[in-house]
């Protein structure tokens, strides 16, 4: 079922209304709606079986929605999802990369799948290459890269094509401090040239870096807006509180 | 169906055969070995008989049988022992299958007219093997007997004697009873089950543990196109498989095709399309490689070895497992490359094997394209 059709607005990268997603009896995404706009860096919190990935399936054209509404990147979430995967980039630390392939070899397989024109594939793949300082390692097999490397060139791949929208999916675990901070430099880079992201960690202080964030819990939003108003809103008598503090409290107020 | 998706995924399947030995290993030594343990191991022909004899009477007559015995290819005379006793020495050693025994007085009992009789002793354990060789045996003698005969009547003086019963027994399609030329082509559909189900079985569950599957539904790539790029590195292999294995047995073993090599070759890529989509499914649906793997040994590889009329006859097997073999898909390729190795057919009698294996080869196909739509790909 269907819900009325919203009309999205230009400025919105993504919109959700009244999104749900049931598997048999199991409600894992509990009708929630929300905005991301053009350009913003938008965080997607919760806990580990709060609905988080559900809701990133689906708003990645990877399952349908069982009812609700929603738009990426201009395309509805129900009948164009092969539109929305061609115009979205996905980025999980872990598992995007081919690890017996080099870096050059894994961003040949994108370049494909993508359809990337021939003609671009020498400078897109340079370009890639020298955004993610692999040039010297473009032979060596990803395997044996270090981690913030895998990482960079994880992003690199998603961004092969150009998306509108980065889907990041704990991009940052395993990663240590000092390349987790030029990730952060990074995307904001590209949120000003206009790339949506959209963010999904486990690290509160990281979520800070996002301009507004969602927080989900069995299913249901049970924050948000900005980081600040956030914290104000979850734990308003205590002064210095931090996004981990109200992170923890939110996350338990549903709970009882 | 975009060509360049399906390369990017064809490349990419490439460089994880290249990266892995293991695959490699089981894509083209295994069926080398095959073809080498089967073709030389594995036959069915029954000769040289070890055979020992205990010679009671030492006449010439019984010497003469004896030289005879021995120069029969059938027969190969292991030892020539002096008491009877020694036989189960060697029989109980497996150091020899047959024994004969020649009474003392044998041969004054067929001169004299007598019954004379000469016992033979069998190896059972093998009931196959003992009873060709009793079949051996019980001709030679056969033969024996008539040449005495032939001898005596000569003797006199009844020339030109013709036995009255004579038949002139010609075997088709296979004219030496080599067991090889059936062989060959049972090897080559177990081989292109290794190399096509075995190998494809690991294929996608190896995305599903690596976690990179979830990565790939997000991405513009339709089932088809992941189908296809799977499968058809693996197809080219089993196709170089199907060629090493038709060249040795036609170098080793001198086994040649009386058809068209083209209709083989037709056969063999329709069947290993049933292969490669029976190695994907199995693939699809454990998400294990080595629940996959086990899978593919238990699903493929053993029926086609032993539900195929491969090594086993069908038609001595009870009905349910007759039926059961009728979904083997092993079953049809057989009959195909039996009829294009032996027979001498051609397409419009083998047409309905050709369309079974093509049915299968769309049902599997669209059950996997199924399964991944159903998993978001």
């Amino acid at each position: 079922m269907k819900s009325s059709p919203m009309i999205p607005s230009n400025d919105d990268a993504i919109s959700v209304v009244a999104l749900e997603k049931r598997f048999g009896d199991f409600v894992a995404v509990d009708r929630i709606s929300f905005t991301v706009k053009r350009g913003e860096i938008f965080g997607f919190l919760g806990s580990n079986g709060s609905g988080k990935s559900t809701t990133i399936r689906m708003l990645c054209g990877i399952i349908t929605p069982t009812s609700g509404s929603g738009s990426v990147a201009g395309h509805d979430i129900f009948r164009e999802s092969e539109q929305i995967k061609q115009s979205i980039g996905y980025m999980s630390q872990k598992f995007s990369l081919y690890e017996d392939l080099t870096p050059f070899e894994n961003i040949r397989f994108y370049l494909g799948i993508y359809s990337v024109p021939q003609e671009h594939w020498r400078e897109r793949m340079e370009w890639i290459l020298d955004m993610t300082q692999l040039q010297n390692v473009r032979r060596r097999l990803t395997r044996d890269l270090p981690p913030g490397w895998r990482q960079r060139l994880a992003l690199g791949c998603a961004l092969l094509h150009r998306p509108e929208i980065l889907f990041l999916d704990e991009p940052t675990s395993g990663v240590d401090p000092i390349t987790r901070r030029h990730f952060w430099e990074f995307i904001a880079k590209l949120a000003a040239e206009g790339i949506t992201a959209f963010v999904t960690t486990h690290y509160m202080d990281e979520a800070t870096n996002c301009r507004r964030i969602v927080m989900i819990n069995e299913g249901r939003i049970v924050a948000q807006g900005s980081p600040e108003a956030i914290i104000a809103e979850a734990c308003p008598e205590v002064p210095g509180a931090d996004l981990n503090d109200a992170f923890i409290r939110l996350m338990a107020r549903r709970a009882q | 169906m975009n060509p360049r998706k399906i390369e990017a995924m064809m490349r990419k399947e490439i460089y994880h055969l290249i990266r892995d030995f293991r695959s490699l290993y089981l894509a083209f030594a295994i069926p080398l070995l095959l073809i080498l343990l089967f073709g030389y191991a594995l036959s069915l022909d029954v000769d040289n008989i070890e055979t020992v004899v205990v010679d009671h009477d030492r006449t010439d007559l019984s010497r003469d049988f004896i030289r005879h015995l021995d120069a029969s290819p059938y027969f190969h005379l292991k030892a020539y022992l002096s008491k009877a006793d020694a036989v189960t020495e060697y029989l109980d050693h497996d150091r020899a299958t047959l024994a004969l025994v020649i009474p003392p007085g044998w041969t004054k009992a067929i001169r004299s007219d007598r019954e004379s009789p000469m016992q033979v002793i069998l190896d059972g354990s093998d009931p196959n093997f003992a009873n060709i060789t009793r079949g051996y045996v019980n001709a030679f003698i056969e033969q024996y007997n008539r040449r005495l005969l032939l001898a005596y009547l000569n003797r006199h003086g009844l020339q030109e004697i013709h036995p009255p019963v004579e038949g002139r027994i010609r075997v088709w399609f296979n004219e030496d009873l080599e067991s090889r030329n059936f062989i060959i082509p049972g090897i080559i559909a177990i081989i292109i089950m290794i190399a096509g189900a075995m190998l494809t079985s690991l294929v996608i569950a190896r995305e599903y543990e690596n976690g990179t599957m979830e990565t790939l539904k997000s991405l513009p790539l339709s089932a088809g196109e992941f189908l296809m790029g799977k499968a058809i590195p693996y197809f080219f292999i089993g196709l170089i498989d199907v060629l090493i294995a038709v060249l040795m047995g036609q170098v080793l073993f001198g086994v040649v095709m009386k058809a068209s090599f083209w209709l083989m070759i037709l056969a063999s890529s329709l069947y290993l399309f049933v292969a490669l989509t029976l190695g994907l499914l199995i693939s699809n649906i454990t998400k294990s490689q080595l629940v996959a793997n086990q899978g593919a040994i238990l699903l493929t590889f053993l029926p086609s070895l032993l539900l195929s009329n491969f090594v086993f006859p069908v038609a001595n097997m009870p009905k349910i497992l007759q039926l059961i073999t009728r979904i083997v898909p092993a079953t049809y390729y057989i009959e195909i490359l039996g009829g294009i190795y032996l027979r001498n057919l051609d397409f419009d009698q083998l047409w309905l094997s050709f369309a079974v294996l093509t049915l299968m080869f769309m049902v599997l196909a669209a059950l996997n394209v199924l399964m991944l739509k159903r998993g978001g790909l």
